[in-house]
């Protein structure tokens, strides 16, 4: 008895619901919709297909097509994959000669510092600033210029110890500034 | 229904004519969604996608005869996803004014039409704590009226698999029934 009643609620219910057809409003909201999306969509796709014809157009069987697109896929990832590691690797390298500068110019900046000025009058020397003084030559210069400094040094020492010496030299200087002309 | 030779023209393209497929597919394709998914907005976005997929689907189908299961096949592999990426909900406390609507609307003379805020909720009520196969199985069956071949061709599920899923959905239901009415 109970189980029959159960049944025909069971019936009574789904006979209600199948009877109860839900009530669609505005419709042509969603047909205007559905074709938005369609046209959009295939704008969008059209341009690609347009893209891939004008690439693949020559190859007229479907699937060596479709091969060739999944190569070239391939390759492309490859190509921005490598081109990547590569810049990864110079901006390393870039990195690595600042850090070396730095430690060299920390070590020995007065050297850097001579370097630096002979090159610059290396290039004042040369015609329209243009510079044409070789590595090698810029370090013999650097070691006559060092070796000239030691001499010098030498010489200021030997005449401070020679006061006989010092004032002959003085009055030699002295005479040779009166007949230096003016420039 | 679709015919013949609307989705012959639509097969080569003309969007205009798909627009009447659209217009006719419409009320099929909301009505199955929103008894399986029990939700008027999920309903329309869903009868969007079935549309959009079946224009891009068209060269595909075989014969106009076979739209409408095809396009039913569409519209419901599309609400059981969207149910199977849906958590199954917890047992909602049960509101005895819920039941009490349904058992007014049991005793009542004559077969009477639910409103689609009062048809959604005593769907999600009954059928809260079915399986998603379940459910798809029961809203095809019981309230669509197609029969199990048809189901078996939307669905993609065994026969015998067909049946289980309807037997354990109408068990289901009908003790709730019983239990609180």
């Amino acid at each position: 008895m109970k189980m029959t009643q159960g049944n025909d609620r069971y019936d009574r219910m789904v006979k209600i619901l199948k009877n109860s057809r839900p009530d669609l409003t505005h419709p042509e909201e969603i047909e205007n919709e559905v074709i938005g999306r369609i046209q959009r969509h295939s704008q969008r796709s059209g341009r690609f297909s347009d893209f891939i014809e004008s690439l693949f157009g020559w190859v007229y069987i479907g699937w060596v097509r479709r091969s060739l697109i999944g190569v070239s896929v391939v390759l492309v990832a490859i190509f921005v994959y490598q081109q990547a590691f590569i810049f990864r690797q110079v901006k390393n390298i870039s990195k690595q000669i600042v850090i070396t500068g730095n430690e060299s110019s920390a070590v020995s900046s007065s050297v850097l510092d001579k370097r630096l000025t002979l090159y610059k009058m290396s290039a004042r020397l040369s015609p329209a600033g243009e510079i044409r003084i070789s590595e090698s030559q810029l370090e013999e210069l650097l070691d006559s210029y060092n070796d000239l400094q030691v001499k010098y040094k030498d010489l200021l020492r030997i005449i401070e110890g020679d006061p006989e010496l010092k004032g002959y030299i003085e009055n030699k200087l002295k005479e040779d500034k009166k007949y230096k002309p003016d420039i | 229904m679709v015919e013949k030779e609307l989705i012959e023209e639509c097969r080569n393209g003309d969007l205009h004519n798909f627009r009447k497929v659209v217009e006719k597919s419409t009320p099929l394709i909301f009505t199955v969604a929103f008894r399986i998914l029990g939700d008027e907005d999920a309903a329309r976005d869903i009868v969007q996608d079935t549309m959009v997929a079946v224009w891009q689907k068209l060269s595909k189908i075989k014969t106009a005869e076979s739209y409408k299961t095809w396009v039913y096949r569409i519209a419901v592999n599309k609400c059981y996803d969207q149910l199977r990426m849906q958590k199954r909900q917890k047992e909602e406390r049960i509101d005895e004014r819920e039941w009490a609507v349904i058992s007014n609307h049991l005793s009542e003379e004559g077969i009477t039409e639910l409103e689609n805020r009062e048809n959604a909720r005593i769907i999600s009520l009954l059928t809260n704590q079915l399986s998603p196969k379940q459910k798809t199985v029961f809203v095809l069956s019981e309230l669509e009226g197609l029969d199990s071949d048809e189901i078996v061709r939307i669905t993609g599920m065994a026969k015998s698999v067909v049946k289980a899923n309807l037997y354990y959905a109408r068990r289901n239901i009908g003790s709730l029934l019983q239990k609180y009415l």
